[in-house]
Formats: structure tokens, sequence, C-alpha cells
């Protein structure tokens, strides 16, 4: 993504003024200010830079009034999961409770979307820019809204930019995030979902790939054997990125920073650590997350009590699909591969007690096959 | 010349049924929030004289992948 000179980030295209439905809105009715000062720095007295975070009834809930029904409690806007998983990490005490909400607000909460920073300008947490002019888009650009944000896992997995990896195929095949993550899941359906596997109208491959189970169906034995046993990433999805530790702080500016250590490729198979009836396969990809439990240290060392309530190996679902991998090549590629399945000796030892649910026992792994599909 | 009557009225609301849209864009069009945010020039003098005046906004201790 090309970064942007400053003027570059808050210049406005003219030719908003002939956008059918947002041309006649004048810019203060949305930002305030004041539009008859000639004094831009008198004049931007009490602007408001996004008027659509955290509320945006206002701005634009009054034309598209269904979706602002439920975005609140879209992911992107409620960061819902990240406050659930730090809730039930963290130290109960109130006062320390109290300064991990400051530390989540501080850090945590600066990433998150809005409608004005998918359809007018880049998300603030990179720094921000008018995507085209200030012109409205209908559908964010992948690059500058979705990778912009989700760059150092799932653009560098679904570009194919570690080398050794190849682009997703859906990439070759010039899909666009959109074809499977929706407007409407991206909206919100009201409901209020502790995971972005749990999301109803979230992606899922079968919507495409529906024929996979027939009878016709190439490869429909070794389909039907693992159905509801491995995820489709099992088979389909290449090494990805994991990352290590995080640490987060504010500089001697009151600048907020954080730091993460070491990330590197690669695959790994455990135990599915949310299995429910949509997710219930045992075996699904899994990544190390930037986690630890000194994450909150500058604020508070006993922030983080219950750290090993949850897993630092993470269900994933890379975006690095291929058709052919080195696991699916034939049966014994996997079955009997310990190289591929988290066991105890790829955890740290600190780390061991929270991931004693998504390692993988010896006596777990699939045993070799003698028997071939034809 | 009835005729005629009933054509002028026409007319005249008629004009009522135009829309204003072009008139209300023109308006939108000279307040100084578009004359200067249309222009890369005064855009240009505006961010290097904030620039000045803001320190950066980003820590310089940010460190390793998001």
């Amino acid at each position: 993504m090309e970064p942007l000179a400053p003027h570059e980030k808050i210049f406005v295209d003219s030719e908003i003024l002939d956008d059918e439905n947002h041309g006649e809105l004048a810019c203060h009715e949305c930002h305030g200010g004041n539009p008859d000062d000639p004094n831009w720095k008198t004049a931007h007295k009490g602007v408001v830079k996004d008027p659509t975070y955290p509320d945006a009834t206002t701005a634009c809930g009054d034309c598209h009034d269904e979706i602002n029904e439920h975005y609140q409690k879209s992911l992107h806007v409620s960061l819902r999961p990240y406050r659930l998983i730090i809730e039930k990490r963290a130290n109960p005490e109130a006062i320390i409770s109290k300064k991990v909400a400051g530390a989540m607000n501080n850090h945590c909460f600066q990433c998150h979307s809005s409608c004005g920073q998918c359809h007018i300008s880049r998300p603030d947490s990179v720094e921000g820019g008018f995507l085209d002019g200030h012109l409205f888009q209908r559908k964010p650009p992948m690059e500058e809204v979705c990778t912009a944000c989700h760059g150092s896992r799932v653009h560098k997995e679904y570009f194919g930019e570690q080398e050794g990896t190849l682009p997703s195929i859906h990439r070759k095949k010039y899909m666009k995030c959109d074809k499977c993550h929706t407007g409407e899941e991206m909206h919100g359906d009201g409901k209020e979902y502790a995971n972005r596997y749990e999301v109803e109208n979230g992606p899922k491959c079968i919507a495409c790939h529906e024929k996979i189970y027939d009878k016709e169906a190439k490869n429909v034995i070794t389909h039907r054997i693992h159905k509801d046993k491995a995820s489709c990433h099992v088979c389909h999805s290449q090494p990805y990125n994991n990352c290590s530790t995080c640490h987060v702080g504010k500089d001697k500016q009151g600048l907020a920073f954080y730091k993460t250590e070491s990330s590197w490729f690669d695959f790994k198979i455990g135990l599915n650590p949310i299995q429910s009836e949509k997710r219930p396969e045992k075996f699904v990809t899994v990544r190390h997350n930037p986690v630890d439990p000194k994450l909150f240290d500058f604020y508070e060392k006993k922030a983080l009590r219950s750290f090993n309530a949850l897993p630092t190996w993470k269900l994933s679902t890379p975006h690095n699909i291929q058709l052919k991998t080195p696991q699916n090549a034939s049966c014994n590629a996997c079955h009997g591969n310990e190289s591929l399945f988290l066991l105890d000796k790829d955890v740290v030892d600190k780390e061991k007690e929270a991931n004693k649910g998504v390692i993988v026992p010896a006596n777990l792994i699939p045993r070799k096959q003698k028997w071939q599909p034809k | 010349m009835n005729y005629a009557r009933l054509i002028s009225i026409a007319i005249v609301f008629s004009l009522f049924l135009i829309p204003s849209a072009p008139l209300t864009s023109q308006a939108y069009e000279d307040t100084q929030c578009f004359q200067c945010h249309t222009s890369a020039k005064k855009l240009i003098e505006a961010t290097r004289e904030i620039a000045k005046m803001r320190p950066a906004l980003k820590s310089s201790e940010i460190e390793g992948e998001g």
C-alpha cells in the first residue's frame, strides 16, 4: 500500500458534488466546523474527523437505517472478542480491572473500523487518508482497507509474500475479500458473537464448493472420510505466519506503542479449541498469537493473572489455500507425520498449561494407512 | 384565451418541480471547506504548517508485526 502525503490524505475530489446520494450533503453537516470562516485554524474548531465513530446514527443512519440498526455489534466495531479474551485472562480485582480497561483502550481498541474507515478513508490504525478524494466507495478496496489492517497475517498469506509459499488459489482467481466476507457479515446481524468463527453469515467454503460430497465429485471419498474430522485448512493451507509475545506501553511523549518479537511461518495441526456445531472438526490449523503474560506489565504487573485460561495457539483459517499441498499429496503425507502436528515439544514451557487442550497427544495422531483411495 | 392561460399556469407550476440540487451543490462548492480541501496548493501549505506545530502522532518505539 502506497503511503499518502499529508495533503493527499485530506484532498477532496470535486466530483463528490456529482454523487447523487452524498453530493448534497455539505461538509459541515457531518463534520461540524464553520464553513464560512476563511481561517482554517478557527474554521476547524469543533470538527469531527470521523463522524461515523463511535456512533454513525447521525451521519449515516438516517438513510442507511438497516445497517445502522446492527453495525454496533459488528466485530469490526465492537471488538467484542478482544474484550472477552482479555477479561477471561485478566485479574478481576476492581482496581486492576480498571487499569486493564485503560490499557486496552490505549492499545487494543485503537484497531477498530467504522463506516467511514472502510468506505471513505483508510482506517486510522494505518494512519488514515481518503481512499479516493472522499468519494464514497461502495466496496472498500482490499489493499487500502482490508489488508491494510490484516497485514502481517492475511495479506502475506493471500498474496504469497513469504518465500516458499504461493498466493492463495483464490487470489489467482482474482477474488477479493468481499467474495467470501460479504457486506452483511461486515455490517453485523445484531447478534453478539464471542469470536469470528461463530458469525452466522461468515465465510463458508461449502457455499462455493457445495458439490465436494456428491457421489460424482472428484476426491469424494477423501472428503467424506474427513468431514467434521479435519477442517478444510488442514488439507489445503500452506504454512502461515505466527507471531510471538506482545508488550504495550507509552513512550516519553505519552504515545502508545507495542513491541512484538519474532514471527515465523509454520504449519501446525492442533485439537480444535472451540469445537462447536458450526465448527465440529477435531483437527484444525492452529496459529500462535502475539500474546504474552507480561502484555500489560507497563500498567499493572498482575494484570493477566489467569493467562492460562485460554490457549496461545488459536484456531486459525489461513488465507493461503491451495488445491494440492504437501500434506494432502497422499494419505501418509499426513497420517503418522508428527511434524505437522502441534506436539508438547512445540510449545514453550511457560505456555504448556494454557495449550493443553490444543496440543495433540501422540496417541491421537492419525495412524499411517495401508489403504489408499483410488 | 382560456387555453393560453392554462398553459401559462402549467409553466409556472412546472418551475417548482425543477430539482434544486444543482443550486445546493453550487452553494457547497462556495464554502471555505470545499475551496480549501479541493486545492492541493492550499492543503500543502496548511499541512506543512500543521507538521511544524504538532509533534509526531506515532511512537518511534513500535517494534515488530502488529
